[in-house]
């Protein structure tokens, strides 16, 4: 026995490979049965009827994926996530790109504007969320005193008690909290954008729409495609600022795919349903992230 | 005499800027500053609701703080238990930041660097990680953590955190090293260095710029998470203060003057932080859009 050990340990190659599995173990092993595992068990539990406390979790088989295609509340869960998906990407992408291609020169207090903007970048999900809550707070919230202040009264409403704007109230808030972030990655991907070319088309006479439609725009590609992506697989996922400020309400006018999940599983103990939802959810984000991650992959050089 | 001066003053005088130049750049500024605006209002009224007592806000929702009452934010700091929250987050946050980033550096090694069979399946079974979201396994993650008797103390927010951590860590620290010239590594060898050694002394402290990307990427992560605590560390004696700050504001509601207290009371130091780390910050922060 310990000759063969001896052995094992004498062979070069064998010893280099040891070593080198022992480098990816100790993060295997934790990712194995902290993410891997849990997985496959999230697949499990959504097979079978469960209220998190019986002893026997009941096997259902596709029982509660024939629920979910006729349940109007996810539906309108998924419509609510494809409008922030839509609203919440090309909004602060657009911002970004209209305040880096203004900035992109150089201008005096170039700091002073990066640092502003990506403020609000730093903060948790959790405090923009608290912030614009007290924003749009109808008694005394800001926004509200600013319109009755100027006379406007008839504009003040409790934003986020109104089915029609809540999301669009939370949207903005998430707007406000995000764009600093697209601003920065775009500015980094303007200072590849060749100069020459710029001038060159200054010369000819290219006016400045022409310039950003024809020059940068196509020098950025990559920087926008990525950061789309990252952006779009941040809107499916979107949990935290919705819980703060609505919890889904009012009604259901909020609820995403993650907070219907969240308190199908935990709050109302419908955790095999919950399970579904989850899978339906994982498989959404699978499908975004792949693509970002194989357009990663091939862009950048 | 005088046509002298003239002359002199036509060659060196700057070029006249057209009028157009003068408006473009107006409009230029208008905008810069109107979104500056947009960033920073928000931020001034929860400062000044923050330093109102709730009369003076009823009186006057968006004035100045007639009397700027610092103690306000001491009262929110003794009633929220914001001392409690803020030691349970350190509590957690320092070891998820630590097992996050040396486990990357060593798998992330180790699969950039090292040959071993299979090397290539199981860096695409990390980075199948990166796609599931963690709502995709929150559900069972309870029970196991439940089951392994960790619920209830700190292990349950620190194991899962770290775990869905990891394959955004050891894809960024393996493209980082497969980068580094192979020249380095030899020559260490040669010296007599053993594969760890060689990570150690050789590759580690070149790796400087990317662990401090990593460390700032990861604090923010686990500091500001919520989902995941709000599920796992339920117990307010473990809660860690982004959770601690939704009781806190949900318990005091209408008490709009404590809660804007303690909303500042849990931006302050991460602004400060910000604003003295700014650079390392963007980088950090930006690391998951940007190439590693």
């Amino acid at each position: 026995m310990t000759d063969s050990i001896r052995q094992f340990f004498a062979n070069r190659k064998l010893r280099d490979y040891a070593t080198a599995y022992a480098f990816v173990l100790p993060a295997l092993a934790i990712y194995v049965f902290f993410v891997v595992y849990p997985f496959f068990y999230t697949i499990y539990l959504s097979l079978t009827k469960w209220d998190g406390a019986k002893p026997v979790k009941e096997f259902v088989g596709f029982l509660n994926y024939e629920k979910l295609f006729a349940d109007p509340r996810l539906w309108s869960a998924l419509s609510h996530n494809f409008i922030w998906i839509i609203l919440g990407t090309v909004t602060p992408v657009a911002i970004g790109l209209f305040l880096g291609v203004l900035l992109w020169r150089g201008v005096r207090g170039m700091v002073f504007f990066r640092t502003v903007y990506f403020l609000p970048v730093v903060l948790a999900p959790v405090a923009v969320g608290i912030i614009w809550k007290w924003m749009y707070n109808p008694q005394f919230g800001p926004i509200n005193s600013t319109l009755r202040a100027v006379g406007l009264d008839v504009l003040a409403k409790g934003w986020l008690g109104d089915p029609y704007l809540a999301l669009p109230a939370i949207i903005l808030a998430g707007v406000w909290g995000y764009f600093g972030f697209c601003f920065v990655v775009i500015m980094a991907g303007l200072q590849n954008i060749d100069m020459e070319q710029i001038d060159a088309a200054l010369v000819d006479g290219a006016n400045g729409a022409q310039r950003l439609w024809y020059i940068i725009i196509p020098g950025l590609r990559h920087v926008l495609t990525m950061i789309t992506a990252f952006t779009l697989i941040l809107g499916v996922n979107v949990f935290d600022i919705i819980w703060i400020t609505t919890r889904g309400g009012p009604g259901r006018a909020t609820h995403v795919i993650a907070t219907y999940t969240y308190n199908t599983a935990f709050r109302e103990s419908y955790v095999g349903y919950g399970s579904a939802l989850a899978i339906v959810m994982g498989l959404v984000s699978l499908v975004l992230s792949f693509i970002f991650i194989s357009i990663r992959e091939r862009g950048g050089d | 005499m005088e046509s002298h001066v003239g002359a002199s003053y036509q060659v060196t005088r700057r070029p006249r800027r057209p009028m157009g130049f003068w408006i473009a750049k107006g409009a230029q500024y208008s905008l810069l500053i109107l979104f500056a605006v947009f960033v920073l209002v928000p931020f001034m009224w929860v400062i000044f609701t923050a330093l109102k007592s709730n009369l003076e806000i009823a009186q006057d929702p968006l004035g100045l703080p007639p009397n700027w009452r610092l103690e306000n934010l001491a009262q929110a700091w003794n009633q929220g238990k914001f001392s409690r929250y803020f030691i349970n987050s350190v509590i957690v946050t320092v070891p998820i930041v630590i097992l996050v980033v040396s486990l990357s550096c060593l798998a992330g090694y180790g699969l950039a660097r090292l040959k071993m069979p299979g090397r290539m399946l199981i860096f695409y079974f990390f980075l199948v990680g990166l796609m599931v979201p963690f709502t995709a396994i929150m559900i069972p993650l309870f029970y196991i953590l439940r089951d392994i008797g960790v619920l209830g103390t700190y292990w349950a927010m620190i194991l899962p955190q770290t775990a869905i951590s990891l394959p955004f860590g050891i894809f960024f620290m393996r493209a980082f090293f497969s980068g580094l010239p192979y020249d380095l590594t030899d020559a260490a060898k040669i010296d007599g260095c053993n594969d760890f050694g060689v990570f150690r002394r050789v590759m580690l402290p070149l790796a400087g710029p990317a662990i401090a990307a990593l460390v700032v990427f990861n604090f923010m992560g686990s500091w500001n998470a919520f989902l995941l605590p709000l599920i796992y560390l339920q117990s307010d004696k473990l809660r860690p203060i982004m959770t601690g700050m939704m009781f806190f504001t949900t318990r005091w509601g209408p008490d709009y003057s404590m809660s804007m207290a303690g909303t500042l009371i849990v931006m302050a130091p991460i602004m400060a932080v910000y604003l003295v780390f700014q650079r390392q910050f963007i980088q950090g922060l930006t690391a998951g859009a940007v190439r590693g």
